[in-house]
């Protein structure tokens, strides 16, 4: 990898959704900014591309907009909150405990 | 994440991940182990770390978090033990081999050093390694990390590691026969090469840095408590020990064969050096530890030699001005001590030293020409003008004294700012010892007045404004040293009325000047009484004009009546006595007579005087003043008058030849007879008049030096001079040094004046307080007094003894201690 990696990831649910984020949205999620520690060579590293086999598109694609929300009000006080359907709570939660988010 | 808002039923998820699979934990776990042991290998690139992540976090999920961490800490150590600790050991054992057998087989020092290098670029490399690896399998693992090891309160899979190395490889013995540890090698390589680099070797500093920061980020247990760094533990105090060798050597040898400024330089470049080092090549940590090392083994401990270095030390430095070896000298001593004693102790011996030098050149000064002056009664012809000679020397004298001291002074207070950063301390010091010597000199109040006396006189001639603000402000930082300040009162009095009435003071506002800043520094009463004397001379002043009014008006147009010029002067405030030094106290004072044509004038005056003041009384001081006269010489070329200013008794003597048909002569008896000039008095304006080569106004027969009774003096009709006015002074009027006996007069009435105060302090104490005791009463009357002078307590005691027989205290019976109470 050069030494500036590329500033957009692919994160790619179990039911192949890919997600293209920007690197800083997705390294909100601790898992995922170990994933792609460049100085450890892992394969995600590597390829810019992670295999998230435990989440699926529909929750993926919430989670990558709870990563871009939480990016742009983390400095922010008074957010509103983010809608959320309550049938993906459980495995928002799960996915959130899984990426260290 | 933020929950839902809504209270819909929430769904179970659609595949859950904790109970849908049964996982196999051995098959799960041999993937885990493949993948560290590539990561191990460093072929990392092929591993997802999302597969083994979910692994981690599957077994986790599981409860087989425990079994996952022994197994991976199983791993670590297998790994750490058979992988690593062979390579160091290869490296090691041949290092500790040579550092053992430094004393039978010649390793030369290159070779050492590569084998050291060779074992720390190991160590470095395997540190660096593990690192590596370890944070990887801490990333694949943070799962674990998280759930279970916070759960359960065990330490982080990365710390635990960290803990591995250092048992695995850094405290494993080198040899399995003896107990040396790869770590305790590895100390004495770091060692060996701060020991290269102190010594100027070029030694690889990154390399270095790199194992310390591993020393630095190894713990002694597993909490990673920050005083228990590996670095503090096992490097830092064999570190500081070898380094406390190394100085205290380096500090004797270099004692040996380098002078002090050599070695202030040195120890100063070797602390920054350590402060270098511990920044770029150890830990700043040790910073304050190693300062503190080479402060006390190369500073501290030899400060006091340095100081007293013959040749080099403290001394040589005060006394060839290095103000930068001084400055070296001090800062090093307020590294050690921040009361910097030796450095004082040293400065300060050497004050008194060359202050004693002062006052035993200036006593030597007064003491070489006074013994020739003692014979010249006899042989008077044989040596010209002898009598002045040690009067003026001794006069020089006292200013060379002053002048010696204020040089003294200019040089330490430069050393003081230059040198030692004004310090506070050494300031106090500086000031003590100038103190302490001058005032060893038992005649610096008179000695000091005549400084000034001097000046006045002469000095500030041309001088500037500022100049001559300099100048006194030199004599006022004198004047503060001295600690008998009613003596220089007397002296200064004394000398000033002597300018005050010959007119001798070159500038009043000098005087005036002068007296406030005496004002500032030693307070109110100390000059109430010169201002007194001002103010006499211009109430003098006025008075005279006054005077020559009334006798205007008076219309008494009487050609030859003289002019006349008074000071009345207050007779308290005026140091009359030392005006006229021959009379004793009680004695009546020997009126003179004045020629007619005076004493009109002066009964005009005393007229005039009392009408306006009555109820005083004048008393003349013939001895102090001068006069001008036109004489008429027949026998001289030109213009044959000439005018001379000459005393008030040389007058007298002088009109007494007015009379005289020419030709004749009197002698010194008739003289004293008709004029009764004090005999003493008399044979000075005779020698000035007659013996002084320049103005003979009269002729002596016999001419010798000495005026005898029955000398003859004839009126000098061949006198000539190539000035119009010629100034014939009367020999010795000036201010100069007293001799032996004026001196021993002095201390004896400033003494008595000193009673007085002594009694007038005790009486107020006393006073005030009813009953005190002994000690209590002597403090409180030193202290009223130190302002003045420092009062002998003998003295006071004999005050107190004669205040009890006046009945102004009495002793309280039975007390112990004595005390006193105050009778009313």
């Amino acid at each position: 990898m050069s030494d500036t990696p590329p500033p957009f990831v692919t994160l790619i649910s179990n039911d192949g959704f890919e997600f293209i984020v920007s690197r800083d949205a997705a390294c909100v999620a601790g898992t995922i900014k170990k994933m792609l520690d460049p100085t450890s060579k892992f394969f995600e590293a590597t390829t810019g591309r992670c295999n998230l086999s435990t989440i699926n598109g529909v929750v993926l694609e919430k989670v990558c907009e709870y990563l871009y929300y939480n990016l742009k009000n983390k400095n922010a006080s008074d957010v509103p909150d983010m809608e959320i359907p309550p049938e993906l709570c459980l495995e928002l939660l799960m996915a959130a405990d899984y990426l260290h988010v | 994440m933020l929950a839902g808002r809504g209270r819909n039923k929430i769904r179970p998820p659609r595949r859950g991940l904790g109970t849908g699979d049964a996982v196999d934990f051995d098959s799960m776990w041999q993937v885990l182990e493949a993948s560290l042991r590539e990561i191990h290998t460093k072929n990392a690139s092929k591993l997802s770390f999302e597969e083994q992540y979910r692994n981690a976090y599957k077994l986790v999920l599981k409860k087989r978090g425990e079994t996952l961490y022994e197994r991976v800490k199983d791993f670590e150590e297998r790994w750490l033990t058979n992988e690593v600790r062979p390579r160091i050991i290869a490296v090691a054992a041949p290092v500790l081999s040579l550092f053992d057998t430094t004393s039978s087989t010649i390793a030369t020092v290159n070779e050492k050093r590569l084998a050291g290098e060779r074992l720390l670029r190991a160590l470095k490399q395997a540190w660096e390694d593990h690192n590596l690896c370890m944070s990887m399998t801490t990333d694949v693992l943070m799962y674990m990390d998280r759930v279970y090891c916070k759960d359960f309160r065990k330490p982080s899979i990365f710390t635990a590691s960290m803990g591995q190395f250092r048992d695995c490889v850094l405290r494993t013995p080198v040899h399995a026969d003896n107990q040396v540890s790869v770590s305790q090698v590895l100390n004495a390589v770091i060692l060996d090469q701060v020991r290269m680099d102190r010594e100027g070797d070029m030694i690889d500093k990154s390399l270095l840095k790199s194992c310390v920061y591993m020393l630095e980020g190894l713990y002694e247990t597993e909490e990673e408590e920050e005083h228990l760094k590996l670095y503090l533990t096992s490097f830092e105090p064999e570190f500081l020990r070898a380094s406390e060798e190394f100085y205290r050597n380096e500090g004797s040898t270099l004692l040996l064969d380098a002078d002090a400024g050599t070695f202030c330089r040195h120890a100063k470049k070797r602390v920054s050096e350590e402060e270098d080092r511990c920044r770029s090549t150890l830990s700043p940590l040790t910073l304050r530890k190693i300062k503190t090392v080479v402060e006390t083994e190369l500073i501290k401990n030899h400060l006091r030699e340095v100081i007293a270095l013959e040749g080099s030390g403290v001394k040589y430095m005060l006394d060839n001005d290095r103000t930068s070896d001084l400055a070296m000298i001090f800062d090093l001593s307020a590294r050690v001590d921040p009361q910097k004693t030796e450095l004082k102790k040293a400065v300060q011996s050497r004050i008194v030293e060359q202050g004693t030098d002062v006052n035993n050149a200036t006593v030597a000064a007064t003491q070489a020409p006074a013994k020739p002056s003692a014979p010249t009664g006899d042989k008077a012809d044989s040596e010209d003008k002898a009598p002045e000679k040690p009067i003026n020397l001794q006069t020089n004298a006292a200013i060379g004294w002053v002048d010696g001291v204020l040089r003294l002074k200019d040089k330490y207070d430069n050393f003081l700012t230059e040198a030692f950063q004004s310090d506070q301390g050494l300031q106090t010091a500086l000031t003590r010892s100038f103190t302490d010597f001058i005032n060893a000199f038992e005649r610096l109040s008179e000695f000091v007045s005549l400084f000034f006396d001097e000046n006045m006189k002469k000095g500030i001639k041309g001088k500037t404004e500022n100049e001559v603000d300099a100048l006194l402000d030199k004599g006022i930082t004198l004047l503060r040293y001295i600690q008998d300040k009613d003596m220089f009162e007397r002296y200064y009095k004394k000398h000033l009325s002597r300018r005050l009435l010959m007119k001798r003071s070159i500038s009043m506002d000098a005087e005036r000047q002068m007296i406030s800043k005496m004002k500032m520094e030693v307070g109110n009463t100390f000059t109430q009484r010169i201002e007194a004397m001002f103010r006499d001379m211009a109430v003098s002043v006025d008075l005279t004009s006054q005077y020559k009014r009334h006798v205007a008006q008076l219309g008494d147009p009487d050609p030859q009546r003289a002019d006349i010029e008074v000071n009345v002067l207050t007779s308290t405030m005026w140091p009359l006595e030392a005006m006229a030094p021959s009379y004793n106290e009680g004695e009546d004072r020997p009126r003179c007579n004045f020629p007619p044509q005076i004493e009109r004038v002066k009964q005009g005056f005393e007229k005039f005087y009392l009408d306006k003041h009555s109820g005083r009384k004048l008393t003349w001081q013939a001895n102090m003043g001068t006069a001008d006269l036109r004489a008429y010489f027949h026998e001289m070329k030109g213009k044959k008058t000439r005018e001379l200013n000459v005393s008030t008794y040389a007058m007298i003597i002088l009109l007494l030849f007015n009379d005289l048909p020419p030709g004749q002569f009197l002698s010194c008896e008739e003289i004293q007879a008709q004029t009764n000039i004090p005999i003493n008095e008399l044979t000075r304006n005779l020698q000035s008049l007659a013996v002084a080569s320049k103005t003979q106004v009269l002729t002596k027969k016999p001419m010798s030096k000495d005026v005898k009774l029955s000398d003859k003096f004839y009126f000098n009709e061949q006198f000539y001079s190539q000035f119009q006015r010629v100034k014939i002074g009367v020999v010795t009027s000036g201010n100069r040094v007293e001799d032996p006996i004026e001196r021993s007069e002095t201390e004896k009435k400033n003494n008595d004046t000193r009673a007085g105060s002594i009694e007038a302090a005790i009486v107020r104490i006393m006073k005030q307080r009813k009953e005190l005791n002994h000690q209590k009463l002597i403090a409180e009357v030193i202290q009223q007094l130190t302002a003045r002078f420092k009062p002998d307590i003998n003295m006071v005691k004999k005050r107190i003894e004669s205040l009890i027989e006046r009945e102004y205290l009495e002793r309280i019976d039975d007390t112990e201690p004595a005390a006193y109470r105050y009778l009313a």
